[in-house]
């Protein structure tokens, strides 16, 4: 939730950012017709492999999905077994609580607006209008593609911070120079705003796509302007997108935590940090569990109203074939001029932290803190410290490690659960698919916080192992909130399956096994590396789940960042962080090329091989 | 009223249309016709002034237009995929070119109401959206949108193909109708031959950018002028030398290529007499029924003829092995050089 860059809630449109069709061939809704499948319970009963996993996945939601949620409604409003509101008296009664509440709330609104201005004109001179080179300009916005959450707090905190590189510099200049000029509110805003418009470049770019060209030519023909076109033709079309990335800015700003945390400053503290800070006394536990319980409540209202909103009315083409979408000439020479100017000096704010992150990985310590880089300052120090000092690789080790299982875990096991979803229509399988999606609705500190809560007492479920303080929790907890993602897509990829082919081999002789291994499991292969690739990707750099549930010995790479943020004793850690956060970098760049970049080129192998 | 003057489109090194010279009268219904990739769709976004011609001028009403922009051509156009706008109910995808001009409300309504009468929208239909009218009524949308603006050219690009063939062959009949009352210069673009045939009281046919014919129906299909025409519009026979041999001295070429339309062959009995034509004796290999007409496939010499024969034209039906005889007129023999 509060990863600045990357929305913990794809909105339902679109299953995947970007181009869904690159990954699942065809999107879910233009699936082949199919044929009713006899899904009774009893027939699914008759499958071994349908017990099995249905036993698998049924243990792991009861475990992990619906108990810590109950335990922390329990504890929040049932403490000592009796119902009690005095978690809301507390909450009342503490002006700090209110204050923070306020906090997140204001950031949210002004996020809707601040977003959704940058957000949508990025993708107008990227995507819509004729800008010299939209190309660039592009590269440039889509930085926030590969740095994002705490990283990106940091980055701008060495750079702009009390003791940043541009502070130093100006220092130099202006000695009387309040050093905490870029904290709180502002700072906050400045930053979210820049890092949020991840969802507009992904989201809405993929609905203009589908804005019918003809209708454009259509309206032109009729002597409509450009602006009259844009106005009345081309975000209406855009309107539900719009409106969806707007809900998830929101939810973002709501529950802000990296951003706050490293930028806040005293003046600026929101709702998210607030609830690390409770939970770790066991005084306040119940008044964090209730504001972690006010968040999801305002998420699940605010998805609530996003779906209600998304099914009224129809926005879509209604042109069965529409026609591709070309770019627009500003025919006024000054407001060309203007969008010119505007779109360069966005993209400088944009690429200002990347450029400075990757100089700096390669710059000493010293020369940032002088606020005066010259050519001697450059070395390779940071990289040979961080390569050669096994304390200084471990954080990124164990954030490997971690994502990685988690990645690999959660598709390997819904690649079964999404068959058996996708196959069996009943009413047990409907309950499963519901339950599944219940790390959608809810933030990330919730459901770290309602593990936390849970296992730090012996469960029967678990074989009354005390799970708290283990390392297990957080990979349990990676597990967790990578499933509704990863669901939608692999049941999209599934249903993409003509259910002739399963006939064919069916009547070949296959056993079901057999059938799901070697004819449906490499048709949704590619679709599943990716999917592995993007959840490897988002949970590496994480520290909104990490904070609550890390083990002291294995200190995951998000909590390390932030701790080098911490005041004037970490500053050594200041380079170490610029050249994790290069790394970091060039590990999502990588990925992104790999299931975005060649799958967007024309007759990409993936979608060659779909429709061969 | 239009005139194409020597217009060249070129995308990189890809010739879409070359030296295509067209004159297009007033209140004429006038058909584009060929292939895919022929170029026509191309000719007809060059006149609505969505592409530049690379080459040569466009003249609308003895006016320049080649550099005019589209809203500036007094031309309306229904798209192919209708371009209705999603967003908007069917009155205000009628009334956008209006309120765009900023025509008073009172008089958008009265057009709106005026057009969609005209097309065979009912009053109930223009509250709806978009996107819950069939296929049928959304091209009479697209139609009343063009419409509205009382262009002095409407632009048809393909805008019945979307439709299922029946709702297509009714369409059709309508949409000249409603042509015929409103007297609009219409520009149609369409691959499928019967409608061109159909509608049009003048057709180009284009193959590779090229302009191969233009004329009525009548002499498109009966007096095509190029190999192309031929085999493009209707079906034809190839006439093979043995069979041009039985033909000689009836005035034709020998060596040029030959063809013959099926329903232009007569069948008879083996051995009977048909007086002015020249006959090939044969065997009958397959009949296919039609309903309103036969086709006879007739192995002769060395190829075979098709021959159309109507129902009921004479009573007379032949069954596969029955030895027949074929007639052929040489006036309707069409010949063209040998490639």
């Amino acid at each position: 939730m509060t990863e600045p860059s990357r929305s913990p809630v794809p909105p339902p449109e679109a299953a995947l950012p970007g181009d869904a069709g690159v990954l699942t061939g065809v999107a879910a809704s233009d699936a082949p017709r199919r044929r009713r499948r006899p899904g009774g319970i009893r027939s699914m009963l008759r499958s071994p492999l349908a017990w099995v996993t249905s036993i698998v996945v049924i243990w792991f939601a009861a475990a992990f999905l619906v108990l810590p949620n109950a335990v922390l409604l329990g504890e929040t409003f049932f403490p000592g077994g009796e119902f009690s509101l005095a978690a809301i008296e507390k909450l009342l009664g503490s002006e700090r609580a209110m204050r923070t509440l306020g906090n997140s709330f204001l950031l949210a609104v002004t996020l809707s607006i601040t977003v959704n201005v940058v957000g949508v004109f990025i993708v107008l001179v990227t995507q819509y209008f004729r800008v010299r080179g939209a190309r660039l300009l592009w590269l440039g916005y889509a930085t926030t593609l590969i740095y994002g959450g705490i990283v990106l707090a940091a980055g701008y905190n060495f750079i702009y911070g009390r003791f940043g590189f541009v502070t130093n510099l100006m220092a130099n200049w202006w000695p009387d120079l309040d050093r905490d000029w870029f904290s709180g509110y502002f700072a906050v805003t400045f930053v979210m705003t820049f890092a949020t418009t991840t969802n507009h470049m992904l989201f809405l770019s993929s609905s203009l796509a589908k804005v019918d060209y003809a209708s454009i030519e259509a309206a032109k023909l009729m002597g409509a302007s450009s602006w009259t076109i844009l106005r009345r033709i081309v975000l209406p079309v855009m309107k539900p997108m719009l409106f969806a990335v707007t809900v998830l800015t929101f939810l973002i700003g709501l529950g802000a935590l990296t951003a706050p945390l490293v930028l806040g400053g005293p003046d600026f503290q929101t709702v998210a940090p607030l609830i690390i800070d409770l939970s770790r006394s066991p005084v306040t536990r119940d008044i964090a569990a209730l504001l972690a319980i006010v968040l999801g409540v305002a998420t699940m209202i605010l998805l609530a109203i996003m779906n209600r909103a998304e099914k009224s009315g129809v926005y879509f083409s209604v042109a069965k074939v529409a026609t591709p979408i070309q770019k627009q000439p500003i025919r006024n020479p000054l407001a060309n001029a203007i969008v010119h100017v505007l779109a360069y000096v966005l993209w400088v704010i944009y690429l200002i932290p990347v450029v400075l992150i990757v100089v700096f990985s390669f710059v000493d310590a010293r020369s940032i803190l002088a606020g005066a880089i010259t050519l001697d300052s450059f070395t390779l120090d940071n990289y040979i410290a961080v390569f050669s000092s096994a304390s200084a690789l471990r954080p990124f080790l164990v954030s490997v490690v971690y994502s990685a299982l988690a990645a690999v875990i959660v598709v390997g096991g819904l690649l079964f659960v999404a068959r058996m979803l996708q196959k069996h229509r009943n009413a047990i399988t409907t309950a499963i698919e519901y339950v599944l999606h219940i790390p959608w609705i809810l933030p990330i500190v919730l459901i770290a916080l309602g593990l936390v809560m849970a296992f730090d007492q012996p469960q029967a479920i678990v074989a009354n192992v005390v799970l708290t303080g283990t390392p297990v929790l957080l990979l349990i907890a990676y597990i967790s909130v990578k499933i509704p993602f990863t669901l939608r897509l692999l049941k999209a990829a599934f249903a993409s399956v003509p259910d002739s082919l399963e006939d064919a081999s069916r009547i070949l002789g296959a056993r079901s096994l057999t059938t799901f291994r070697r004819v449906l499991i490499p048709l949704v292969l590619p679709t599943a590396a990716a999917i592995t690739a993007l959840n490897f990707n988002s949970l590496l750099d994480d520290y909104d789940a990490a904070i609550f549930l890390y083990h002291p010995l294995y200190q995951p790479l998000g909590v390390a960042i932030q701790e080098s943020t911490r005041g004037e004793n970490n500053l050594d850690a200041m380079p170490i962080t610029f050249v994790y956060t290069v790394l970091l970098m060039v590990i999502m760049g990588v990925t992104m090329y790999l299931v975005y970049g060649r799958g967007a080129r024309a007759g990409s192998p993936r979608r060659r091989s779909r429709s061969a | 009223m239009i005139r194409f003057e020597d217009v060249e489109v070129a995308f990189g090194d890809h010739r879409a249309v070359s030296q295509l010279n067209l004159e297009i009268q007033e209140g004429e219904f006038f058909t584009l016709l060929g292939p895919s990739g022929c170029g026509k769709t191309t000719a007809l976004r060059a006149l609505a002034g969505f592409v530049e011609p690379t080459g040569g001028r466009i003249h609308i009403a003895g006016r320049d237009v080649t550099r005019v922009p589209s809203e500036k051509r007094g031309v309306g156009m229904v798209f192919q995929n209708y371009a209705l706008f999603p967003s908007m109910n069917v009155r205000d995808n009628i009334a956008f070119g209006l309120s765009v001009q900023k025509v008073p409300k009172a008089e958008q309504r009265r057009r709106v109401d005026e057009v969609a009468e005209r097309t065979g929208l009912a009053a109930g239909q223009l509250d709806k959206h978009v996107s819950e009218l069939s296929g049928g009524q959304q091209q009479r949308v697209a139609i009343a949108r063009a419409l509205a603006l009382t262009p002095r050219i409407l632009l048809l690009d393909e805008p019945l193909s979307n439709l299922d063939a029946k709702l297509r062959v009714q369409l059709r009949e309508q949409l000249k109708q409603l042509q015929h009352e409103v007297g609009v210069t219409t520009v149609y673009v369409t691959h499928d031959q019967e409608e061109a045939l159909t509608l049009s009281d003048r057709i180009a046919v284009l193959e590779s950018g090229r302009l191969q014919q233009v004329g009525t129906p009548e002499e498109i299909y009966d007096r095509s002028a190029t190999a192309f025409v031929c085999r493009f519009i209707g079906e034809s026979n190839r006439l093979t030398p043995a069979v041009m041999d039985r033909l000689s001295g009836a005035g034709l070429d020998p060596s040029a290529e030959s063809y013959i339309r099926p329903e232009k062959l007569h069948l008879v009995d083996a051995g009977e007499a048909a007086d002015g034509t020249v006959t090939v004796d044969g065997t009958v290999a397959e009949r296919t029924y039609h309903g309103s007409h036969s086709v006879y496939t007739i192995a002769v010499a060395d190829a075979t003829l098709r021959v159309s024969v109507p129902a009921g034209a004479s009573g007379r039906r032949w069954e596969p092995g029955d030895a027949v005889r074929v007639s052929i007129d040489p006036r309707w023999v069409l010949q063209y050089p040998a490639a």
